[in-house]
């Protein structure tokens, strides 16, 4: 029996007309700010081991990958992301380039099984930019600045969430949660399921109840807002320790987006716990008026390149080009400019020669000509 | 405003009568209706009225800001929203039922009709029991009678519709209570509206249990 052609395997799709205008005039505009910032190109192999994306995402998110087997039987993945390939490239193919490697990319990912029902799609263009071998507070200020330079330069109405994987996993440590605990706390904190983690708390007794880091660990659900929220954060939990360091490097981050002004559109969000295995200090969302789901993200993920032979610092974000452009297709000015089609004149003469002549020669000044 | 989904059928009544209390009322007229789509009479909350696991759906996609429906349904969909408030409503439970005298244990597969496969299989395989899933939509309770499975596992409220067909319950895979629940880029986009709506029904339901 044949397959009809006309189907399309699921999750994929065309662009064309004015979403595919669209979307190269946000990909354009996004790499230019990249560049503005001094940020190389960077374009990573499509197809490349498993085990690299395996050692760069973690099991869970690795498994979400199409896989196949090379030649030699060695099992290949069709990449479900691009910072893997990237932070391997530092620390390898870049191990003696002066930092910092300020390096972005366009590229195509690809997923098998998608996360939720909204995000269907198996194949996502992300845009992404990454800062390897500089650490600190202005690293990861320089990421988010950019992040919110990109929203701004396409006219989105966004909201960016900002926390530390410190403060969660500093807590787990504290609280000595073993691997299911620690899951099922996130997963409460996660689902921002506030009364779920009052009585996960309780249900713990002794352990859980009595320790300095129980305080905050009980209302992590609900701890959402501006500098107020670090301010709690802070009077709940012991002040040393890793916990407490979390919320300082939070609350410097906090000054400098107020001082430039930016805190309506940035929040505080210590219930954000997804990633948590990846990430080692800032962790961060990204929201746009429109979309349904988080168009981006990023944060500082420190020992990633650690699995490809040297440790260093790093941070970085993507941003889901498939979904802003969805948004923007929908109204705006960014969104109308970018998917206008140029006009196109047409050439006078009679003879197919001549017809072909004219139109190279206007071309050649610049001008869009179609033929017939 | 915000867009409510409601899941239509069981716990509709509890989750509308539950939210006049925290002040989002809508008018007698409006419901009466047959539109599926309301207001409330602010004209702050669109209401819309779907079916049970139609909720997560409309939620994860943003189309619902929010949504009221049973956790089984997000259990057995795997829905990716948030779950700020247990509203202690449509309070049942998941279990797995069978003909009195049947020893789980006897059988070497498993023959178990359900609407709920995910549920099911995630059971059955945590503890090792080689199972045959059959999904089915409806009168569940049909299938042992009938021999089309050894056991079922279904909701149960009260216990009356599996005891008239003969069944019972064998064991309790987990309670199941109306949530409210979330869309994640709402939580995040219209905080001020969705934190004021969490405080008003969480306020609503605590009064409920001290009531009662």
């Amino acid at each position: 029996m044949t397959e009809p052609l006309s189907n399309i395997p699921g999750g994929m799709r065309y662009y064309f007309g004015r979403e595919a205008r669209l979307r190269r005039a946000v990909e354009t505009a996004v790499m230019s700010v990249f560049d503005g910032w001094g940020y190389e190109e960077i374009a990573a192999p499509a197809v490349d081991y498993y085990a690299l994306f395996e050692r760069g995402m973690g099991h869970e998110e690795a498994r979400r990958s199409f896989r196949f087997t090379d030649t030699d039987g060695r099992l290949l993945a069709l990449r479900p992301d691009v910072t893997s390939a990237v932070a391997r490239a530092a620390a390898t193919l870049f191990a003696q380039v002066p930092r910092p490697l300020r390096l972005c990319y366009a590229a195509s990912v690809f997923r098998q099984r998608p996360r939720s029902h909204a995000e269907w799609k198996r194949q996502v263009r992300q845009l992404g930019c990454e800062l390897i071998g500089s650490g600190g507070d202005e690293a990861d200020l320089e990421v988010l600045l950019i992040a919110a330079e990109v929203l701004e330069r396409l006219g989105l109405g966004y909201r960016v969430t900002v926390n530390h994987a410190g403060v969660f996993n500093g807590l787990a440590a504290q609280l000595s949660l073993d691997e299911a605990a620690r899951e099922d706390a996130r997963s409460l904190v996660d689902t921002r399921d506030a009364a779920g983690l009052q009585t996960f708390f309780a249900s713990r007794g002794g352990d859980g109840g009595t320790r300095p880091a129980a305080p905050l660990a009980r209302e992590l659900a609900r701890l959402s807002g501006k500098r107020e929220v670090l301010e709690e954060a802070l009077t709940l939990a012991a002040a040393e320790g890793r916990v407490g360091d979390s919320l300082r490097a939070l609350e410097r981050t906090w000054q400098v987006i107020e001082a430039i002004g930016l805190t309506e559109s940035f929040e505080v969000d210590l219930g954000d716990v997804s990633g948590l295995d990846y990430y080692t200090g800032l962790v961060f969302k990204i929201y746009v008026e429109g979309a349904g789901a988080r168009v981006g993200g990023g944060g500082r993920y420190d020992e990633l390149t650690a699995n490809f032979g040297a440790r260093e610092p790093a941070v970085g974000f993507v941003l889901d080009l498939d979904a802003v452009s969805e948004v923007l297709l929908r109204g705006g000015a960014f969104g109308a400019r970018g998917a206008e089609e140029a006009s196109a004149s047409k050439v006078g003469a009679e003879s197919p020669g001549e017809r072909f002549r004219e139109a190279r020669e206007r071309r050649g000044r610049g001008e869009r000509i179609r033929l017939g | 405003m915000l867009t409510i989904a409601i899941a239509k059928g069981r716990m509709q009544r509890d989750a509308l009568e539950l939210l006049g209390r925290a002040g989002v009322r809508v008018s007698e007229e409006a419901l009466n209706s047959r539109r599926l789509a309301v207001e409330d009479e602010e004209g702050r909350y669109r209401f819309i009225f779907v079916k049970p696991q139609d909720v997560p759906v409309y939620v994860e996609h943003g189309i619902a800001d929010c949504g009221v429906v049973g956790r089984d349904v997000l259990l057995e969909t795997e829905a990716d929203v948030l779950q700020p408030l247990d509203l202690r409503i449509g309070c049942c439970r998941i279990a797995v039922a069978a003909r009195k005298g049947l020893r789980v244990e006897d059988a070497s597969v498993l023959h178990v009709a359900t609407k709920y496969p995910r549920v099911a299989a995630a059971h059955f395989g945590s503890r090792g029991v080689p199972v045959e899933i059959i999904g089915l939509s409806g009168s569940v309770e049909l299938a042992p009678v009938l021999g089309l499975a050894d056991c079922i596992v279904d909701l149960v409220e009260t216990g009356r519709t599996l005891a008239e067909n003969g069944l019972e319950v064998i064991e309790t895979i987990t309670e199941s209570t109306a949530r409210l629940v979330v869309n994640r880029a709402s939580y995040q986009l219209k905080s001020a509206a969705v934190g004021s709506l969490v405080a008003a029904v969480s306020e609503a339901v605590n009064k409920g249990k001290e009531e009662s």
